[in-house]
């Protein structure tokens, strides 16, 4: 069965780029642009994998990471920002992020992440 | 490259002519970014492709990045999303062919993407085509075009399938390839504006903390006038403004830019006059006066030097105490005689003045001082002038 990503982006261009993306490597994927949709849409489909933008309207990313460890202790988040922020780094892995990329995104190395941590026990 | 005519959904297209018009737009725009935008609209304008995009070489980040994509349907990337590094399998293909010895003039297209690898057997080879293709794909590219200057790849222009859904012909081809070095070179030119404009900025900027480095050691000598500088200059610029206004006048900004240096200036000539006169509590004797009275000769001659380049800041530094009537100093100049940049720094100054508070006396109300500029219209100040600060003040702007 393939595995499930939800991605999380309050640009509707970047989900659907990125959607396309997963979709042609048998991913199924799930977007939404704003935090309370993340955690409605974690807690009805349980996808196997979150990418979840920092910077957003209302909750932030690392407000819903937050939130989402909460309901699943071992949820698997990547983080995706724009901006070159140490200290919002390190607040991620704080909180129990798996890795964080930057924008501009590397099509290779997002992949290459995604496909380590899915492969992990 | 051949001017014929193309049928393209029903118009006839003259890239020839195409190639003109937007070399021509391209001379006039200075931001890169712009200049990008321009042409994917040309693009997908003229040649109905569902979307066109750049990736364009990023010399801070060593890395391409996608920079603009645009079109009505397909794939819409925002702009930095994507980065394609040097060593990714599109970019790598397009360096290493850098020659342009390539066929199709160095443009890949996925059909001739197909066609290589169906003529090689070489399995390293496939295996290369095979990514390129993908990394194509994910791009929705049907077409990408390199763009180089001075034999390095500076950009790719990414082209999504014809509206018509056919192969793209060798004369569109043709005409991406040389809209692209067309590119090239206005990327370029306006990079180098670009730079040129921030070095010159700079030169500015460090000529403007100069002044301001010069009068600050001018309030640091003449404890009277520190700090009053800033309202001085406020009152200057104001009252040039209200000039402009009644067609008084049509400073342009170099003028204004004379006017903040000669009002930021104009007692500089103090730094040569004794501390001792320039402080000095009481009233002064006449021969301390006319020691006083050199400031306005000894600051032109400090700014002799440029004088060429700032002529109207020399003259309103030199007389900025002349009078109307003619009983000023240095050269006793009358009425229209004075540099009206002086008579403007005269107003202003005199104002600031009688506005703030002297060791030896209160600060007069913006009414009495303007009862002592009135009473002396026409004697020590330029009429014009005063009106405008009478009208600034009554507009509440001051």
């Amino acid at each position: 069965m393939s595995k499930k990503i939800l991605i999380v982006d309050d640009e509707v261009d970047v989900c659907e780029f990125m959607q396309n993306f997963f979709r042609k490597r048998k991913y199924e994927v799930l977007i939404c642009h704003n935090g309370n949709d993340a955690l409605n849409m974690f807690t009805s489909n349980n996808p196997d994998l979150v990418l979840l933008d920092i910077k957003m309207e209302g909750l932030d990313g690392l407000q819903v990471l937050e939130l989402l460890k909460k309901q699943k202790s071992d949820v698997k988040v990547i983080m995706v920002s724009g901006t070159e922020n140490s200290g919002a780094v390190e607040h991620a892995k704080q909180l129990g992020a798996l890795d964080f990329i930057h924008k501009p995104l590397k099509l290779e190395e997002i992949e290459k992440v995604v496909l380590g941590i899915l492969n992990k026990p | 490259m051949e001017s014929t005519p193309n049928i393209i959904n029903g118009f006839k297209l003259d890239y020839k002519r195409e190639l003109e018009r937007a070399a021509k737009s391209m001379i006039l725009v200075h931001k890169p970014e712009t200049l990008i935008k321009l042409i994917a609209r040309i693009i997908i304008q003229k040649v109905h492709v569902t979307h066109a995009g750049i990736l364009l070489f990023d010399k801070q980040k060593d890395t391409y990045v996608f920079t603009v994509s645009k079109g009505a349907r397909g794939l819409k990337i925002p702009s930095g999303l994507i980065r394609l590094d040097k060593d990714t399998p599109l970019i790598t293909f397009f360096a290493n062919n850098k020659d342009r010895r390539i066929p199709n003039k160095g443009s890949l297209t996925l059909s001739y993407l197909e066609s290589l690898t169906k003529n090689t057997s070489l399995i390293d080879l496939v295996d290369k085509f095979e990514k390129i293709k993908l990394q194509m794909q994910d791009l929705e590219a049907e077409a990408c075009i390199p763009t180089f200057f001075q034999n390095e790849l500076i950009g790719v222009l990414v082209l999504g399938q014809k509206a018509t859904n056919g192969d793209f012909t060798q004369e569109e081809l043709d005409f991406f390839q040389a809209l692209s070095s067309d590119v090239a070179m206005a990327i370029r030119n306006a990079q180098l504006f670009e730079d040129l404009k921030a070095y010159a900025e700079k030169e500015h900027q460090l000529f403007l903390d100069t002044v301001i480095a010069l009068s600050t050691a001018i309030d640091e000598k003449d404890h009277y006038t520190h700090g009053h500088t800033q309202r001085a200059i406020d009152f200057s610029m104001m009252i040039a403004e209200c000039l402009n206004r009644k067609n008084v006048s049509n400073f342009d900004s170099t003028f204004f830019e004379n006017l903040k240096v000669a009002s930021l200036l104009h007692d500089i000539g103090k730094i040569g006059i004794p501390e001792a006169i320039l402080n000095k509590p009481g009233k002064l004797t006449n021969e301390e006066f006319e020691i006083i009275k050199q400031h306005s000769t000894k600051g032109a001659h400090i700014l002799e030097p440029l004088k060429g380049t700032l002529k109207e800041a020399y003259l309103g530094i030199k007389h900025h105490h002349e009078r109307y009537d003619g009983k000023g100093y240095p050269d006793g100049l009358k009425g229209d005689e004075i540099p009206i940049i002086a008579a403007i720094i005269s107003v202003s100054d005199a104002f600031d003045a009688m506005t703030s508070d002297r060791p030896y006396r209160k600060a007069l109300s913006n009414k009495e001082a303007v009862e002592e500029l009135r009473k002396n219209i026409g004697t020590q100040f330029h009429p014009i002038v005063v009106n405008c600060l009478i009208e600034l003040l009554d507009q509440g702007r001051i």
